[in-house]
C-alpha cells in the first residue's frame, strides 16, 4: 500500500484536477438544465449558435476525463481507505462520512452518465432528476472535502513546498494529513509487517525472507540490497514506529554516514515513479477522451474509435434520437391532411406543406447539440418562426409554445422565450442538408433555433401558439 | 484560515441539503431507495473490488518492475492504465449495444472489435517495449532502477 505516489501532495494534484472537471461539469450541467427548465423571467443567449454545442461537448468530454482522474485520485488516497483506527471522533466520523458520499455520489452520477451516452438505462430511479440532485450533492460534499482538508491542500499546493531538493516527499504531521507514507528503517526490509502481509510485500520488493530481519532494525546502508526502500527520516528512528519529522532531509543528513547518497537515490525512485504516476493518468485521460470526443469534435473526428455516435451517419447526413416509429407518428406524420396550425392572441391560421415550402425559403446553418453529448452542424432551411407569428399578428417579444404530433413524451410540448421566437435564425425547418427533412428528422416540420439542446428542438410539430 | 474552513464547510453542508431537497421534491421516494442501493452499491464497489485490485495490480507492477528501466516500466504502467480505463468505459458501451440499438444511428460500431484491436495495439506495445528494455539492460547490467512504484 505504501506507494510514492499515496501521499498528499499526489491528492492535492489529483484532486486539483477532479476539482477543475466537477466544476466544468457542474456548471455546464445547471446551464443544460436550466435551458430545460428555465426559472421565471430567464433569458438565454442565442449567439453564439454553437453555446450549447460547445458547453455540453464540455460537459460530457470532462465528464469522460472524470473516470481516470477519479480513478487516480481514488488510488492516490487508499491508505485513507484503512486508516488505523477507523474513526477517531464524532467529527472524523462526519468527515469519513461526507467523502463516502462525495465518493458513491461521483461514482453513480460518473456511471449512469455514461451509460446515457450510450441511451442504456438499466437502473430503478429517474435518469434526469437524480442527475441533476446528485450534481449538487457531489459539489457540496466536495466544498465540504476542501474545507476539512483545507490545511492540507494549502500546505502542498506547490511543488516546491512538496519535495526536499532531492526530489522526496516531505512529510509535515501538522496539518493532519492521513496519507503520512510508512517509514520502514532505511535501508533493507527492517520493517515489514509480521504474517502473510509482511511476506507478501517481502515478495513484492524482493527482500530477504531468510533470517527473519525484523531482529536487525539498524542495517548500515551499505549493506542495503540495491532494491531496498529508503525512506525519508526513516533511518534514524526506532523500528516500527512513523516517523513524524517535518525535515527528513537535513536531520537525516547529519545522523546517517551515507546519508546523501541513500537521499538522492530515494530522491531519484520517488521522482520516477511519480512520473511514472502522472504518465499513466495523462495516457488514461487524454486516450479515454480522444478516442471518444469524435461524436461532438471536428478535431477529435478521426480519432473516433469508441464514440457512441459518428457524424455524418444518418438519414440526411445526421445521426437520430428518436425516431418516426419510437415517437408513434408513421401515420400521423405522413397523413396528406396534415396541417400546421399557428393560433395567434386574435388570429389563427393553418398551413398546409405546400403553404410552408412556398413561404419557406430562408436558410440558416445552425448545430444540432444532443444532452448526451454528440452534436453536428446542418444546413436547414424553412419559414422563419417570426415570419409565422407576424403573419397571425402576435406581438414582437412573443413566447410560443410547440406541440409535437407525439402523443407522449416529456419533450412532446416545448416553450420558447422571446429570444428563439424574434431570431432570425430560427426556423420552421422543411429541408435538412439540401434534402427533405427525413421523417426520423421531423417531417413534415421540425422546429431548429439557435443554442438550444436538440430535446427542445421539437419534430414533427402539429401547433404553434403565442402564450402569454 | 479556521474562518475559511468553517465556512466552507458550512457552505458545502448547505449545497448537499439543496441536493437532497432537489431529491425528494423531484424522485418518487419508491425510486430513492432504488437510488440508494446504487449509492451503496457504490461504495461497496469502490471499497472490495476497486481498492484491492488496484493494490494487487500495484504490487505485481512493483514486483515486475524491480528489475526493469525507468522509462520501460513508464512506458508499461501507461499502457495498462490507459488499457484499464478504456475497457471500463467501452465494455459497458459493448452491453448497452448487446442490449439494443433505439436506432441505427445510436453506437453504430462494433466496440467489441474496436476495443480488441485497440487494446492489441496497446500489449503489442508494452511487449516491444519490455524486449528492448530487456536488451538494453543486459549490455548494461549495472544501470537498473530500484523498484519504482506500485501505481
Amino acid at each position: 500500500m505504501a506507494s510514492p505516489n499515496r501521499n498528499a501532495r499526489s491528492a492535492v494534484v489529483t484532486g486539483r484536477l477532479l476539482g477543475v472537471a466537477f466544476l466544468v461539469c457542474f456548471g455546464t450541467g445547471v446551464y443544460s438544465h436550466l435551458l430545460q427548465q428555465p426559472l421565471p423571467g430567464m433569458r438565454f443567449p442565442t449567439q453564439p449558435a454553437q453555446l450549447y454545442q460547445f458547453t455540453q461537448g464540455l460537459h460530457i468530454t470532462a465528464g469522460i476525463a472524470i473516470i481516470p482522474l477519479l480513478l487516480a485520485k481514488l488510488n492516490a488516497v487508499i491508505p485513507a481507505l484503512v486508516q488505523v483506527p477507523p474513526v477517531r471522533g464524532v467529527l472524523h466520523l462526519l468527515e469519513r462520512v461526507s467523502i463516502a458520499v462525495l465518493v458513491s455520489a461521483a461514482i453513480v452520477q460518473v456511471v449512469t452518465g455514461l451509460l446515457n451516452t450510450y441511451q442504456w438505462y438499466p437502473w430503478p430511479f429517474p435518469f434526469k432528476q437524480v442527475h441533476n440532485a446528485l450534481a449538487y450533492v457531489i459539489i457540496g460534499s466536495l466544498v465540504v472535502h476542501i474545507g476539512v482538508k483545507l490545511r492540507i491542500i494549502a500546505r502542498y499546493w506547490r511543488a516546491r513546498d512538496s519535495y526536499d531538493e532531492h526530489g522526496r516527499f516531505v512529510v509535515d504531521t501538522e496539518v493532519g494529513s492521513e496519507l503520512v507514507p510508512e517509514t520502514r528503517s532505511v535501508p533493507g526490509a527492517t520493517e515489514y509487517p509480521r504474517g502473510l502481509t509482511g511476506r507478501l510485500l517481502r515478495w513484492v520488493d524482493g527482500a530477504p525472507t531468510a533470517g527473519a530481519p525484523e531482529s536487525s532494525p539498524e542495517r548500515a546502508p551499505e549493506l542495503a540490497p540495491a532494491d531496498a526502500e529508503p525512506r525519508p527520516g526513516g533511518h534514524d528512528s526506532p523500528s516500527g514506529t512513523r516517523t513524524m519529522s517535518g525535515q527528513p532531509s537535513l536531520g537525516e543528513r547529519e545522523a546517517a554516514p551515507a546519508g546523501d547518497e541513500v537521499a538522492a537515490r530515494d530522491g531519484h525512485r520517488q521522482t520516477v515513479a511519480r512520473r511514472g504516476f502522472v504518465a499513466g493518468v495523462t495516457a488514461a485521460t487524454v486516450g479515454v477522451v480522444a478516442l471518444t470526443a469524435g461524436q461532438s469534435s471536428v478535431l477529435a473526428e478521426p480519432f473516433n474509435v469508441f464514440g457512441p455516435r459518428q457524424r455524418h451517419r444518418g438519414p440526411n447526413d445526421l445521426p437520430v434520437n428518436r425516431t418516426a416509429r419510437a415517437a408513434g407518428v408513421l401515420a400521423t406524420a405522413t397523413a396528406a391532411d396534415w396541417v400546421l396550425t399557428v393560433a395567434g392572441p386574435a388570429v389563427t391560421r393553418t398551413f398546409s406543406r405546400a403553404e410552408l415550402v412556398a413561404l419557406g425559403t430562408a436558410e440558416a446553418r445552425l448545430p444540432i447539440a444532443c444532452v448526451e453529448g454528440w452534436s453536428q452542424t446542418a444546413s436547414w432551411k424553412g419559414v422563419r418562426m417570426r415570419d409565422l407569428l407576424a403573419a397571425v399578428q402576435a406581438e414582437p417579444g412573443s413566447r410560443v409554445r410547440v406541440t409535437s404530433l407525439e402523443r407522449h413524451g416529456g419533450y412532446r410540448v416545448m416553450d420558447m422565450g422571446p429570444e428563439y421566437a424574434e431570431d432570425p435564425t430560427t426556423l420552421i425547418a422543411l429541408e435538412l442538408n439540401g434534402a427533405t427533412l427525413d421523417l426520423d428528422h421531423g417531417f413534415p416540420a421540425r422546429v431548429i433555433a439557435p443554442g438550444r439542446p436538440g430535446v427542445l428542438q421539437t419534430k414533427w410539430i402539429e401547433k404553434i401558439e403565442v402564450i402569454v | 484560515m479556521r474562518a475559511a474552513r468553517i465556512v466552507l464547510v458550512v457552505v458545502g453542508v448547505l449545497v448537499m441539503a439543496f441536493g437532497a431537497y432537489v431529491l425528494v421534491t423531484t424522485v418518487r421516494p419508491v425510486r430513492i431507495w432504488g437510488l440508494a442501493t446504487w449509492l451503496l452499491g457504490a461504495v461497496v464497489l469502490h471499497d472490495a473490488v476497486l481498492s484491492p485490485f488496484v493494490v494487487g495490480v500495484g504490487m505485481l507492477l512493483r514486483r515486475a518492475g524491480r528489475a526493469l528501466r525507468a522509462w520501460v516500466l513508464v512506458v508499461v504502467q501507461s499502457a495498462i492504465v490507459l488499457g484499464a480505463v478504456l475497457a471500463l468505459v467501452v465494455v459497458p458501451e459493448i452491453a448497452a449495444k448487446d442490449h439494443g440499438q433505439k436506432n441505427p444511428t445510436v453506437l453504430p460500431f462494433d466496440y467489441g472489435t474496436r476495443l480488441l484491436v485497440v487494446e492489441g495495439v496497446l500489449l503489442a506495445v508494452v511487449v516491444v517495449v519490455l524486449i528492448v528494455g530487456v536488451r538494453s539492460a543486459r549490455k548494461r547490467p549495472a544501470a537498473l532502477v530500484e523498484p519504482t512504484t506500485n501505481r
